[in-house]
């Protein structure tokens, strides 16, 4: 196998690369940490708004909360690759 | 607001009811026997003489509209009838009416049934009219058994039987008759030959004959059927006016001869408590003694804050009716709360335009309104179409400014920071500004944080009273002191663009600069403020930070939905079909299609995220992060006793 020598480009490629690694997992972990934490709460919203439609607000509200979550990712992963 | 308390004698509570439900301005509250101080030997009213006819007269009339279809939401409002020449042609075409439809709908039925049990005695004869047998041959043996039914293949029986069996149909058919004491073997046979068996019909003469006749009475019912629908679409158009009117009519008296069930009576005199619109008092007042005689006693009542449920009844400009519906789906103010719904009705479009800010699907969206405005009709539905409006119009001044059309630049630069991705290639300009961008949506959570703090300084003060409402004040400028206190030490060590630099100022203390020790005696008076009221509060300090981060979903969710868009149009334009064009080709056509749908179905994709994200994440940066700095809400709706008329008129 053929040693590669390190050129400049290849550097700013391979980083730019961990880069756009780092991004996609910052998203992705963050949504399924948001994924779980909303897991529990959307079933139990559902059961709330349907036994009375007037919770429709407030489980919507709860609903979202974890939502932060994933945004702070999507926060994170804008900031790497920009 | 006002609480009335309305007392007269028995024979007066028809003439009081019926002003009252004429002027539809008095919220009844509803009278609860619970033996309280100054309520003793009083009991719930009983209702006015002739309810229940009236009340199986409402129901007559319902069930005769839904045998029509008839919804009475959907139907426009025309000419209005008057309660005199309804009230006659309740007497004299009622009875009729309801014997013509009720004997329409029982004739469809009827034949409904016969058709779907013809249909069935089709689907059992189907298999046998395969074989050349008449229906009377397959029964009524004392020594033979006979098996018919569904096999996957051919069998051959050692025992003496007859047979008859056909590929022809699906599941192929087998009809064997065998002497009675060969049963069981040939069950055996059959059973190991995966033989499914059918039941025989009780029918006599060929199979083939009698499914004839029995799709030429399914067409002939069918027919039937049809005609009797048609009469009864004819029965619709010529009586929905009149149901409908009769249906408001009987509604509004069944309403009207329940409502002693929600007064205090005694034997002879009834009470009845309420709220009115203050402005209201004197004129319903005097509607009431004019329709008594005088013979009435109304009487304002004190109004105690603290105990009584006070119904809300909405004063917002036109502007911001709309966004009601989105206060009400959190929770309805409190009668002496602040109702931030005209904050809500200015601030949420801008919110929904920061995140889709695109003329192109501002323009989907708004032409979506309006449509769906002519389709759906309803008041909760028109209000949500009109939130939906003006934030479509706010995408479309945000697209413009942005310089974004279902993600392709406008041919101007962007006015305020620029959200154009570099994707396929073709960026144009200075490529997006996301860090710029990110603070500025952290400024406008900053602001928004604060003013929501303020907010509960002013609605400490309509709450609460003494004591309470100066402790609820100093910990709200805890909070703003905190936050702010933090900002400035955050300033005073890290530059950060498009925010105040604080980072040159001498230092003083322990490594901090002048700015950074005022920032930290911030901080510190912020925390004893907020801990003074309750010190269990002092947990939610890292929201704070979170809270205002929150906001940066303006850019985040935004600049997610921008990439979609510019993807969408590399992928469709530049990857299918701008090759194609410069090499024409047959075959080039169908990719040229195919870049078509794609570029069709992820736009229409993309424009449902970005209606549901921009909607939901400005009504959650209200509901999260604004509304729990100040807003209580659990107002009780004003609910005036009385209907709006639209079919009828005295």
């Amino acid at each position: 196998m053929a040693v590669e020598t390190m050129t400049v480009e290849v550097a700013t490629a391979s980083a730019m690369g961990l880069k756009a690694l780092g991004a996609g997992l910052a998203v992705g972990l963050t949504g399924i940490a948001t994924a779980i934490a909303e897991m529990t709460i959307g079933p139990a919203a559902v059961g709330a708004t349907a036994e009375n439609k007037d919770m429709f607000g407030m489980a919507l509200l709860f609903t979202v909360i974890p939502e932060t979550i994933v945004i702070f990712g999507l926060v994170v992963a804008l900031l790497l690759l920009f | 607001m006002s609480r009335l308390l309305i007392a007269a004698s028995k024979d007066q509570l028809e003439p009081v009811i019926r002003e009252l439900y004429r002027s539809h301005v008095f919220h009844i509250e509803d009278f609860v026997e619970q033996k309280e101080e100054g309520y003793e030997g009083f009991r719930i009213g009983m209702p006015l003489a002739g309810a229940d006819s009236v009340s199986r007269d409402v129901l007559r009339v319902r069930s005769m509209s839904s045998a029509l279809g008839i919804d009475p939401g959907a139907v426009e409002a025309g000419a209005k009838t008057s309660s005199q020449t309804l009230r006659s042609r309740i007497d004299s075409e009622f009875s009729t009416l309801e014997k013509e439809i009720g004997g329409l709908n029982t004739d469809r039925n009827k034949r409904e049934t016969t058709v779907r049990e013809y249909e069935q005695r089709i689907s059992e004869l189907k298999p046998f009219a395969s074989a050349p047998l008449d229906m009377d041959l397959y029964r009524g043996y004392d020594r033979l058994s006979v098996f018919a039914g569904h096999i996957p293949g051919d069998v051959t029986f050692t025992v003496p039987h007859e047979k008859f069996f056909t590929d022809t149909v699906p599941g192929n058919f087998l009809v064997v008759a065998v002497p009675s004491e060969n049963r069981d073997d040939v069950e055996q046979t059959l059973l190991e030959a995966r033989f499914q068996a059918v039941p025989i019909p009780e029918e006599t003469g060929s199979a083939t004959e009698r499914v004839a006749w029995y799709t030429s009475e399914v067409t002939r019912l069918n027919a039937e059927i049809e005609s009797i629908s048609a009469r009864l679409i004819e029965k619709k158009d010529a009586h929905t006016a009149f149901l409908v009117a009769c249906d408001e009519l009987l509604t509004a008296e069944v309403e009207r001869s329940e409502a002693p069930l929600r007064f205090a009576t005694t034997e002879e005199t009834f009470v009845a408590e309420g709220w009115v619109l203050s402005e209201q008092v004197a004129e319903l007042s005097d509607s009431l003694r004019k329709a008594t005689g005088g013979k009435i006693f109304i009487n304002e009542v004190e109004i105690d804050y603290d105990r009584d449920a006070i119904p809300v009844k909405y004063d917002n400009p036109a502007f911001a009716r709309p966004t009601e519906l989105l206060m009400d789906v959190y929770s309805r103010p409190r009668y002496r709360e602040l109702d931030p719904t005209l904050m809500v009705s200015i601030v949420f479009p801008i919110f929904f335009g920061l995140i889709l800010g695109d003329v192109g699907y501002g323009l989907i969206l708004l032409l979506m309104s309006f449509g769906l405005g002519k389709l759906l009709k309803g008041e909760a539905v028109g209000q949500l179409l009109d939130t939906l409006r003006n934030a479509s119009v706010s995408s479309i001044i945000f697209g413009i400014l942005y310089s974004e059309f279902i993600g392709y630049a406008l041919p101007w630069k962007p006015f305020i920071f620029s959200r154009h991705l570099n994707i396929g290639g073709h960026s144009t300009g200075h490529g997006p500004q996301v860090i710029e961008l990110m603070i500025v949506s952290i400024w406008i959570g900053i602001l928004h944080v604060t003013l929501g703090r303020v907010l509960g300084m002013v609605n400490a003060r309509k709450l609460y009273h003494g004591s309470h409402a100066t402790k609820v004040v100093i910990a709200n400028a805890g909070w703003i002191a905190t936050m702010w206190g933090i900002l400035v030490m955050i300033w005073s060590m890290f530059p950060i663009p498009v925010m105040p630099d604080l980072t040159g100022f001498p230092v003083v203390a322990l490594g901090l600069n002048a700015a950074a020790a005022l920032g930290a005696v911030f901080v510190i008076g912020g925390i004893v403020a907020i801990g003074q009221e309750n010190a269990l509060e002092l947990v939610e300090i890292p929201t704070i930070l979170s809270h205002v981060l929150s906001y940066a979903r303006l850019v985040a969710v935004g600049l997610s939905s921008v990439a979609i868009a510019m993807v969408v149009n590399f992928i469709a334009i530049g990857m299918l079909i701008e090759p194609q064009l410069e090499q024409f080709t047959p075959f080039g056509v169908v990719i040229i299609i195919a870049g078509l749908v794609v570029f069709l179905l992820g736009h229409l994709f993309n424009t449902a995220l970005g209606l549901l994200g921009g909607g939901l994440h400005s009504l959650r940066l209200h509901y999260v992060e604004f509304f729990t700095k100040f807003y209580k809400g659990g107002g009780q709706k004003f609910n005036p006793f009385g209907m709006k008329r639209r079919f009828t008129e005295d």
